[in-house]
Order: structure tokens, then sequence, then C-alpha cells
């Protein structure tokens, strides 16, 4: 067929001018035309090949009529005029090919379900930001770390010796001297500090040996299910960084204070319901509830979830839905561990409650988070809540410019690292030798 | 031997698979072979223009997608209006010009929404909002005062007693007291508004009369329409938007507006000034004729 039909393309060319028809065939190309399967006849030479094109027609409907049989023409193998086209059924092959297999459409999935899910995975950003966090967990914000977190820092035994250089150097390698090119990428950055600082808080091990009973893990996969009021929620997703403990953080507010946060009154948010801006699913599985380790990991306690904006996604988040992302996410590493230790139905009060430390940074600017789990009865606003101390926005520097930012021939910002703020590093530290004073 | 030639000729107008490979072949290739007697086709894949794939989308989306400009030309490619093309890249903001628009589930309840932002639109005089209420979000024409954080209400109830209108709310035109400023006017009820869009315009409705409602546009004309068209109360945002002086013929052009033809002709019957009574009033609503049998 291939000489042929070359053949004949000539012979289309030839009745009038080539060059014609070949510069319109090429503009197409370069277009980029839209191909099918079956390709348009063409027997009019001397038309333009770029008008629009007809859509093509949807073959007529047919509509069975119960009681009459259509007599068509598939037993006599060949066209009658009058008789109808006959339909064949379709074809399926009787083993499951995986090159040829074509997934169900959702509701007729096994897993799918009627009553639809919403998910907060690490690509969400919430509308509200942590009000609807603090909605969809039933939480009490108190805004500040608490201060027996900080005051451990306060004493010389606990602080690193020549931290502050130590860390303006930390700073300056993650932001200046970690690359080939003029500056690094963002992601690098913020990676590299984190790791820095980290590896200064761990060079204590000597003086606290508690850090020893410690494991970094990295994007590990976290799911936790939930029902608040008469939604089902899950929060699925990978852990930046996870620093996981074999003894459990101790807990940061006694049992009146827990006992207080039942007259608290959860804020509204009103017009706009707790589940905008979730993945809204109808086939998932329910009780889906997994830490991401076996139940032998020898360090079971999660310590501090480290995260880093613009890590797993690429883009990165507002600082608001930021704060909110951390949030959930140490909730949802507190909810899995609260439903292997005390089971999937919902707990008024946890005996113990879990403590779950999150880190949250973009490169330069820190949100610290102390979780409390202190309940996993979602079902109504009323009753005993979880706790959350937030302390926002802690810039640990100001510029880390590479070049001096000069306005009117004045120099603005120099370069280098400017407006570094040591106390930043010292909430960093006290959140890492929590647990382990 | 005629007869040959025309079954050769036959045979090779019959279409097959083979001609999408040929189509990949360089076209030069093509010429060099020898010229038969027979007629050709085309061994190129239908030639499709993509020209409007952009607004072929179905599902609602509120993030800006990005627009092909056609430069005044049409499908055939040559100018059907002149004066239009280049300018700044736009994306378009998909508006939800319905504003009665139920979330699913929630249908025939009046809702509130809360305003998120206020922003200026590239394809369009007025600025938008993004408003989100229950579990969605939607951008919608913002009205003069419409700040972010607000709530504004939509409802389709007409009462006995008109409602105190707040701007920015959405009502039925059977629920407005006479006299308010309105605009997003719907002709046909739940078919979204058509009307009353542009920056700083508004209508004014004028009278109730059984079961329809008489407005009054912003060039005088008055048409009657349903009375439960539903209208946005207000006046459309970015009111100094006729007051705005161009300045120079670039920022003309950085609008999308080619200049005129620099040519002088002679102005005929259609210019100057008009002074002619108002077009009868346009009547929307299928009445029934009493004349009809």
């Amino acid at each position: 067929m291939f000489p042929e039909t070359s053949r004949c393309v000539t012979a289309a060319l030839s009745p009038f001018s080539k060059t014609a028809v070949l510069k319109e065939l090429r503009r197409f190309f370069a277009h980029g035309g839209v191909c099918r399967l079956q390709p348009r006849r063409h027997f009019g030479v001397s038309r333009r090949l770029t008008a629009k094109v007809p859509p093509p027609r949807k073959p007529r409907e047919r509509v069975p009529i119960p009681g009459l049989e259509m007599i068509d023409y598939g037993e006599r193998m060949h066209y009658v005029p009058g008789l109808a086209k006959p339909v064949n059924p379709d074809w399926e092959k009787d083993f499951k090919d995986p090159r040829y297999y074509k997934s169900p459409p959702p509701d007729k999935m096994p897993l799918s379900k009627e009553k639809p899910c919403y998910v907060f995975n690490q690509r969400s950003s919430l509308l509200e930001g942590v009000p609807q966090a603090l909605c969809l967990t039933k939480t009490k914000l108190i805004p500040g770390l608490p201060p027996q977190l900080l005051s451990a820092v306060e004493n010389p035994a606990n602080q690193i010796p020549d931290q502050d250089e130590r860390v303006q150097n930390a700073i300056k390698h993650a932001r200046f001297w970690d690359t080939t090119e003029e500056r690094p990428d963002k992601t690098k950055y913020s990676n590299t500090l984190l790791n820095n600082l980290m590896h200064l808080c761990a060079t204590l091990q000597s003086s606290h040996p508690a850090i020893g009973r410690r494991m970094l893990a990295e994007k590990c996969s976290l799911a936790a299910t939930w029902k608040r009021g008469e939604d089902l929620f899950q929060i699925r997703g990978q852990n930046s960084l996870l620093h996981s403990c074999m003894d459990p953080l101790p807990v940061v507010s006694g049992k009146e204070e827990v006992a207080e946060t039942a007259d608290h009154v959860m804020q509204s948010l009103y017009p706009v319901s707790p589940t905008i801006d979730l993945q809204k699913i109808y086939v998932y599985k329910e009780e889906m509830n997994n830490t991401g380790f076996r139940d032998d990991y020898p360090y079971p306690h999660v310590h501090t979830l480290y995260i880093l904006d613009g890590d797993d996604t690429n883009f990165s988040l507002r600082r608001e839905q930021f704060r909110a992302k951390i949030l959930m996410f140490a909730f949802g590493n507190a909810l899995a561990r609260a439903h292997k230790l005390y089971g999937t139905q919902p707990q008024h009060v946890l005996d113990c409650p879990i403590t779950v430390q999150a880190v949250g940074t973009n490169g330069r600017i820190f949100q610290f988070l102390v979780f409390q789990l202190n309940t996993t009865d979602f079902s109504g606003d009323d009753g005993i809540k979880n706790q959350a101390w937030l302390d926002e926005d802690a810039e640990l520097y100001d510029f880390a410019k590479v070049r001096p930012l000069i306005k009117k021939k004045q120099v603005k910002v120099p370069a280098g690292l400017a407006g570094y703020k040591p106390e930043i590093f010292n909430k960093f530290l006290a959140m890492y030798l929590h647990g382990a004073v | 031997m005629a007869l040959s030639c025309l079954t050769r000729a036959l045979r090779s107008l019959t279409v097959s698979q083979n001609t999408l490979l040929s189509s990949q072949c360089e076209l030069g290739a093509l010429v060099s072979t020898t010229v038969a007697q027979c007629r050709g086709f085309l061994t190129t894949a239908s030639l499709e223009q993509n020209k409007t794939l952009w607004k072929q989308r179905e599902k609602y989306t509120i993030k800006p997608i990005g627009m092909k400009k056609t430069g005044g030309r049409d499908h055939t490619g040559r100018i059907r209006t002149h004066g239009i093309g280049g300018g700044h890249k736009q994306r378009y903001r998909w508006i939800d010009f319905q504003r009665l628009h139920y979330e699913e589930g929630k249908e025939g309840k009046p809702f509130e929404e809360k305003v998120v932002e206020v922003r200026y639109d590239p394809c369009r005089s007025a600025d938008i909002a993004l408003v989100a209420g229950g579990s969605r979000k939607r951008w919608i024409i913002a009205t003069e005062n419409m700040q972010a954080g607000d709530t504004i209400k939509t409802s389709a109830v007409i009462g006995r007693m008109a409602v105190l209108a707040n701007e920015g709310d959405a009502h039925p035109l059977g629920a407005l007291p006479v006299g308010t400023l309105v605009n997003n006017l719907e002709i046909q009820p739940g078919k979204g508004s058509e009307y009353i869009r542009a920056a700083g315009t508004s209508g004014v409705l004028l009278r109730k009369v059984n079961g329809t409602a008489i407005v009054q546009l912003p060039s005088k004309q008055q048409v009657q329409v349903h009375e439960t068209c539903i209208v946005t109360v207000g006046r459309v945002s970015n009111i100094d938007h006729n007051k705005e002086i161009i300045g120079k013929a670039g920022r003309n052009r950085w609008f999308g507006v080619r200049p005129s033809s620099g040519l002088w002709q002679r102005k005929g019957g259609w210019a100057g000034r008009k002074i002619k009574p108002l077009p009868a009033m346009k009547n929307y609503v299928n009445l029934p004729s009493i004349t009809a049998q």
C-alpha cells in the first residue's frame, strides 16, 4: 500500500501548485495538527486545507423498543438496505491482561461508598487556615510555646558552646556556601539549614544521653481517619522528617487544664464549611490508620515533625495555610498513635494525652507547634478539646543576601547574613531537648 | 486497458491505516516519487484547529484559564472585527453569572457566602470577587463597596413585604422595593445574568406589575422581566472606570486595541447626535396573549 499511496499523493500535488499545498501542510504540522486514527478523505484538490472542519457527526442513536426485535443483516454477512446494523456485544478478555486493563468508573469500584470522605493531603491549602484546622481537629489554640519548654534552655548546661557563632555558620553554609552557582534554590537551602540545625542540636548528645534514644525518618507515610460531626475525614500524606523516640514526650498540660478546655467555645467558620478545600472522595477504605511503621519499630513515639515548605510540592503555601498544614499533620500523627494504643472507638478522655511537636520552616521563618491530643471523641463541639501551642512567624534572620541591596547609591541591606536572632534558635533547641533534659 | 486504469484508480481511493504512517514521512520524500494516473487523496490526518479548545472545559474551576487571543479573526482566518490584536497576555477567570447557583445537596434554601478577595479582572471593566460558601468557591462580579470579609446573601424567596436590600445581596426582583439600584440582571429566570455587568453601571427597578417587574437599563431602555429573575443590589464595582484617561496610544495597545485606519472618511447619516423617543419597552415574559385560542 505504501508506494501506491505515496504515488497518489504526488498525483494530488501535481495538478496544481505543489508549493502551495506543501506550504499549507508544513504550516499545519508546525501548528501541531491533531491526528485522528482515520484520516479524512480528500477528493478536492483546490480548497483550503486549514479551514474549519465540521465536527464529526455522531452516529444515530439506537433506541431499543421493548417488544420489538430488530432484524439485522448480521446473519447474512453482508449489508442489506432496510435491515438494521448488527450490534456486537463488547468483548472482554477472560483473563486480566495488565497491558490492556481499563479501571472501572469510580462508582463501580469495589471500595466505592455512598458517603463521601474529605481527605487532607500534603497539597491541601485550607482557605481559612489555622481556624479551619482547629475546627476540624477540635483544638484550642494557645499562642506562644508552653513556658516549661522555654525554661529548659535558659539553663547554660543545656546550651551549645559557641552557639551563636555556630548557628550563623550553619545559616551561611545553607544560604551561601552550598552551591557552585550564585545562590542555592529555596528547597535546597531550607533542607540544608534544617539538617545543619539538627546536627548542632545533636552535638549535645554527650551531655544528654536521652537524645541517643531517638531516630530520624524521612518521608514516612501517614494515614489517620476520624469522624467530625456528620462527616468522615482522613489525613493522608508523607511526613517530611520525623523524629521519633523510644520514650513518649511528657504531657505538657495537667488534668485540670485539660478539663478546663471543655468550657472553651469553638470558633464558627460560618458561612464557610470546614470541609472547604479538602479533597472529596467516594472511594476510600474505612478505618485507615497507619503510623508509617510496623508494630515492632523500636522508636514508636513521635517526638517532632519537621515540615519543609515546598519540599513535597512544587508550590509553597502562604504562612497561614502552612501553619494549618503543620497542625493537621501533627494531629494526624498523634491520632494514628492514639488509635493504635486505645483502639478506633472514640474516647472521651485519653488517660495519657499524646504530645507531638512540629516545626515548619521555609528556610528563614519558623513555625513552632506543640500539640496535645486529649480526646478522640469528635462528635460535637463541646467536651474536652485538644490543645495546641503555636509560635508563629519566628524569623531566624532578616536577610541573607548574596548581593547587597543598593537603592539610590546607598546600601540598604549589606551582603551576607543580617538580622540574626538568637532566641529563635533557643526555641528550636528547647523543642529538640523537650523530653531529654 | 481503460478498465484496468479505472479499477486501479478506484482501488487507490480506499483509505487504510497505512496512511497514518505515511503522514509521518517527510513531505519532501513524497515529491520525488513518480506520478501515477490516479487522483490523489490527502494522507495527512484530519486538520483540526484548536482555537477554541481552551473554552471547552466543562467543570467549573476558580483557577485562571490560559486564553488564546483571536486578533479579531474568525474561523476562516480573516479579520471579522477590526481594531483587535496584541495587548498584554490575559488569563480568563470563570465567572459564575448564575448568582443563585445552589450547592450540591442544598437546593432551595437561601444561602450566605463570604467574600475572600476582590481583585482586578483583565477580561472586563468591573472587578471580580472570590466568594466562598459551604464547600465551594466561585468568582462573581463585585459590587461597589464589596470588601474582603463581607458576607453576602442570595435567596430566591419572594415575601409579601419587600426585603431591606443590602448592597451585594441577590434577591428576586419581586422581593425588592421599587427604586433600588440593581445590577447583573437576569432576563429569563435561571439563565444567568446577561445585562448590567459593566463597571459602575446600575439599573433601577421602576415598577412591579402582577408577576413581572420593569427595570430601566443603563441605556434608559426599559425591560419587563419575570419577577423571579435574580438581581444583585447596588452598583457594579470600579465606578471611576469611565473617568479613566488612557493618556497615550501605547496604553490602548496594552489593552489589545489596535489603531483604526487614519483615513479621513466623510461621516454619513449615522453620525451626530440623535434625539429620538425611547424605544418601546421590551417584554421578556411569555404572557399568554388574549387572542390565543
